[in-house]
């Protein structure tokens, strides 16, 4: 992907003095609490809104514009058109949320699959499909889903659409990269040898091999894919307004930055804290799996 | 490319010269009567990355190009407005030679653009290359501040926090590094703004006042996009390079010569370790040069700074295709640039790579 | 440049030309047989994450100058462990306790500046790996010319001469061009010689060989050994060898301590060691070396069960669940190192006669 992917210290930062037992506690926690965060906003974002009383994140009563936070039957105030800010930002991460996984379910399947597949398959069809995912690569990212998304028309369906387009290439390149590795390893050698239809390889032995490390990525590709359909959003090229969505927010709370800043700090917020829950638990998911 | 193969490139273990090596000797002996500098395995690697970039920046050309066809609509509807009528929609179409094939359009685009002619835009009329030198300016010099700002922030802490592992230093920076990278660049910008615009005013939320005018107005207007741009790159140098040097104090042989020589701690740190990390360093920095371009696009329109982002945004915006397919062409020629300039660079500063082995 | 002939240092005073020493006073060099390393009931113990390595327990030993020492023992013996612990290059979760002496200076739990003082100058070590131990970057000529320079304050040219003139010394021919080239343009026994040429930079008065031909093929282990007991004749320099092979030791040293567990449990001139080995680990490890004069396909005689955890040490003789010889008392109470006969040391119960089988 065309943004820096955050490189995990290959020290981490280890208390040489915690006893041995206290270090598996601390594992433990590494992964649960980034897990549980991401629960506790899938939560909110996916169940709340039927459980409780939250209301409508549009057609809003312009009467109720502008109201601060702490108003009865609005915790976190209304915006400029009589919205609930918090049903937006709720509403709002379930628009993004879903493009995210989208997105990257798409890169990991289609992507993964590809690259390991090309990297299988090896010779010509292989350089062709190299040569292919270069020039996407290549290709400013932003741009490419900008155009896309601008020739498609600003919607969640042609977002998704648009990010996976570099999605896929990224995945097809980690994909292959880790099948190449792995190829010369004597139980594929001793696969490939025994006559395993190309099927069978892939399936029973290359994906539960590469599979945590496309894991891994998927994680932190989930940040990535937010922040950008957030961007997409703040351009007016991803979700299209009224439609709540962090990144839409945020560009109208820019509009009147300095008299309604939390208009920008609160889907900010939201949206630091989604992609920090994925961002550590990829690195500790990669921690955990590369340690083995 | 992902960190792995980046930490693999950066090691300095002794394998991965090795395999450098091969992919760029790879014939035998070069006879003696050449000049050094032709046989220099630098200069034949970066001849053969040119030619493998010119087929990928083609490539590019055509998916643009592409890319643009489905685009409904075309530049003449957009100018005429909602209320034109399909007649004189086409009639402005044929004016604008924008109702021949697209094959044919492409390859007239390609002719001229091989001399150095990128057209003209089809909104404002003007050749397109006058417009993107001045832009191309104006974001180059964000974007070099950005480097400028990040290296020089992340480079001492890094140093200060693998000189002391552990410790205060290096626990605060890896957590501030780490929890800023999942910080959005525009959310930082926003909130740059937010502090240093609206609630001190030591900076403008927007504008861009050029060098020629007067060099401190420019600086002061450039301060917070380079810094909005700067901090992502400096957390993720931070932790790259704390992790290469404690990596490296912590793991590596030559470090325990180099003590047992009676070196102070700095003199290792720099003198070894630092050493070795700069083409790490040198080599991610390359590779984050194609994720700033699509910071330059936001960050500009953020800040209202007429950079080449932002002329891409309003280009895609008009469907003046002749301008969006400049752009990129420009975008991936950076790319492609910065990541043969990395080898290159790598080639002739590794010895391992330039000299070969006997 | 004349061929560089260093005279036995001892033998003159140090002028002040550049060479080591300039700024300090000449030193005087110890005469031969005098007690050069006083090394009493040294300690390491390993602490981290709870769990607590003795990885050094109680060892005693006195080199004196001029004289080859061989440390001999299996992994896990302590052998490397208590000579890093002499130049304090232990990780920071080591604790060091005992006493050693050299020249009088006591080298256990002085400050890292202190240390950093004799490194090079008091005591050197030269690595076992060559090929890890240089930094690939960094050309041979600075490698050497680092070491020197940092404890003598001279001009780069003074240290360059005397790198040329370390380089000859230690046999590698044509200096100057190996002066400017990189590690991996050089075979395994020259990195090794130039990393022998290191550690003599500041003229140690102990040079610690720590497994230094391990990694290196028979013909060039024997000709760094070889260079190595040249140099010894030349200069005066101790050395301490540290194998865990006993072939190495018969043919090098003059005196040889054998390592277990942590401790030493013999320790006598080499001929006598060989002769009338009296501690049955020792008579283990000797009768273990494959000769030709036993019958072919012959079982080599193996010791059976694993050295014992260094977590969790007996009370009583480390070796003794292995030895063929244990009493009772050798479960109940460990032996300590005494000078059974004169020059040789031994801590045993139930030492081997001569001539009787184990």
């Amino acid at each position: 992907m065309a943004v820096t992917e955050a490189p995990a210290p290959s020290v981490l930062v280890d208390d040489e003095s915690t006893p041995v037992r206290s270090r598996a506690w601390r594992r433990r926690l590494e992964i649960g609490v980034p897990a549980g965060l991401i629960v506790l906003i899938f939560g909110a974002c996916f169940v709340l809104p039927l459980v409780a009383p939250i209301p409508k994140p549009i057609g809003g009563d312009i009467l109720e514009s502008g109201l601060p936070a702490f108003s009865p039957g609005h915790i976190l105030g209304t915006d400029p058109n009589g919205n609930d800010i918090l049903a937006r930002i709720l509403y709002g991460g379930r628009s993004s949320l879903v493009v995210a996984l989208s997105v990257n379910v798409l890169g990991l399947v289609v992507g993964g699959g590809l690259g390991a597949l090309s990297a299988h398959l090896g010779g010509i069809v292989d350089s062709i499909i190299m040569r292919v995912l270069d020039v996407f690569i290549a290709f400013p990212s932003l741009v490419l889903t900008l155009a896309v998304a601008q020739s498609l028309g600003p919607s969640q369906r042609n977002t998704i659409l648009a990010l996976a387009f570099f999605s896929i290439p990224a995945f097809a390149r980690i994909s292959r990269a880790a099948t190449l590795r792995l190829r010369e390893q004597p139980f594929m050698v001793a696969a490939r040898l025994s006559g395993t239809s190309t099927w069978r390889i892939l399936v029973r032995h290359l994906a539960p091999n590469i599979g945590p490390q496309l894991m891994t990525f998927a994680m932190l590709g989930m940040g990535i894919v937010m922040v950008i359909e957030g961007a997409l959003s703040f351009l007016g090229l991803g979700i299209p307004a009224p439609a709540p969505s962090w990144g839409n927010m945020i560009a109208m709370g820019q509009l009147s930055l300095s008299a309604t800043p939390m208009l920008v700090v609160w889907p900010s917020l939201a949206l630091f804290l989604t992609v920090i829950g994925f961002n550590q638990l990829g690195e500790a998911l990669r921690g955990r799996w590369s340690g083995r | 490319m992902d960190e792995q193969d980046v930490s693999k490139l950066a090691s300095p273990s002794a394998t991965r010269g090795d395999d450098a090596s091969d992919a760029v000797t790879g014939s035998g002996p070069v006879p003696r009567v050449l000049p050094a500098v032709l046989s220099s395995p630098a200069l034949r690697l970066a001849g053969r990355r040119l030619l493998t970039a010119v087929p990928i920046i083609l490539g590019v050309s055509i998916l643009t190009f592409l890319v643009i066809e489905l685009i409904p609509g075309s530049a003449a509807q957009q100018l005429l407005g909602p209320e034109a009528t399909p007649e004189q929609i086409q009639q402005l179409e044929a004016e604008m030679g924008l109702d021949r094939p697209p094959v044919e359009r492409y390859l007239d685009w390609l002719s001229a653009a091989v001399q150095g002619d990128l057209g003209r835009s089809l909104v404002s009329r003007q050749p397109v290359t006058d417009v993107l030198g001045d832009r191309l300016a104006v974001s180059g010099e964000i974007v070099g501040l950005a480097f400028l700002v990040s290296l020089g922030f992340a480079i001492p802490l890094a140093l200060v926090a693998a000189r002391w592992p552990n410790r205060l230093v290096d626990r605060v920076s890896m957590v501030v590094s780490t929890t800023g990278l999942s910080l959005a660049n525009y959310v930082f910008a926003l909130l740059l703004v937010l502090l240093f615009a609206v609630q001190l005013a030591w900076f403008p939320a927007i504008g861009f006042v050029p060098l020629s005018e007067s060099v401190s107005a420019n600086l002061h207007s450039v301060t917070l996009p380079a810094f909005a741009i700067a901090f992502p790159l400096f957390c993720f140098y931070t932790r790259f390079l704390r992790g290469d040097l404690v990596e490296q104090m912590q793991g590596e042989d030559y470090i325990m010569t180099a003590r047992a020589k009676g070196l102070g701690p700095w003199q290792v740190l720099l003198r070894h370790a630092f050493r070795n990390s700069a083409f790490g360093l040198i080599t991610i920095v390359g590779l984050n040069l194609s994720a700033l371009i699509g910071a330059t696009v936001i960050i500009e329109q953020i800040f209202s700074l007429p950079g080449i982002g932002q002329l891409l945004l309003q280009a895609i915006n008009t469907r003046d295709f002749i301008v969006v397919q400049a752009c990129v062409i420009v975008f991936a020629i950076i790319t492609v640039l910065a990541s043969l300039l990395t080898d290159v660079l790598y080639a002739v500063l590794d010895p391992r790579i330039r000299y070969g082995s006997n | 440049m004349s061929a560089v002939e260093r005279r036995p240092a001892w033998t003159e005073e140090r002028s002040d030309e550049g060479r080591p020493g300039t700024g300090r006073a000449a030193q005087r060099r110890p005469a031969e047989s005098d007690t050069l390393l006083e090394v009493d009931n040294l300690h390491v113990r390993f602490e981290r994450g709870g769990v607590r390595v003795h990885a050094v327990n109680g060892l005693t030993y006195r080199l004196r100058a001029g004289r080859t020492l061989a440390i001999v023992g299996e992994s896990g013996s302590g052998k490397t462990v208590s000579s890093r612990a002499l130049m304090g290059l232990l990780p920071p979760y080591a604790t060091v306790t005992g006493s050693a002496r050299i020249d009088g200076v006591e080298l256990v739990g002085i400050s890292e500046e202190e240390m950093r003082r004799h490194r090079g100058t008091d005591i050197a070590m030269v690595f076992q790996d060559p090929t890890r131990s240089l930094n690939p970057t960094m050309r041979i000529g600075t490698q050497i010319t680092e070491a020197i320079r940092a404890h003598t304050r001279g001009d780069p040219a003074a240290a360059k001469r005397r790198a040329l003139e370390l380089l000859s010394l230690v046999r590698i021919a044509d200096p100057h061009r190996r002066f400017h080239e990189y590690p991996h343009q050089l075979s395994g026994g020259m990195r090794q010689r130039v990393m022998i040429a290191i550690a003599l930079a500041s003229d140690p008065k102990v040079l610690i060989a720590d497994e230094a031909t391990t990694a290196l093929d028979v013909t060039t282990q024997a000709q760094i050994m070889d260079l190595l007991a040249e140099l010894r004749s030349r200069l005066g320099t101790a050395i301490i060898l540290i194998s865990h092979d006993l072939g190495l030791a018969a043919s090098y040293a003059d005196d040889v301590i054998v390592m277990y567990a942590g401790r030493a449990v013999e320790y006598a001139p080499t001929r006598i060691l060989f002769a009338q080995v009296r501690m049955p680990y020792t008579r283990a490890l000797l009768d273990a070396i494959p000769r030709l004069e036993r019958m072919s396909h012959a079982l080599l005689p193996v010791t059976p069960g694993q050295p014992p955890d260094l977590m969790a040490l007996p009370a009583g003789c480390a070796f003794e669940p292995r030895c063929a010889r244990a009493k009772p008392e050798c479960r109940t109470s460990r032996p300590p190192l005494v000078e059974h006969a004169v020059g040789h040391w031994w801590a045993c119960w139930n030492p081997c006669k001569d001539g009787e089988p184990l």
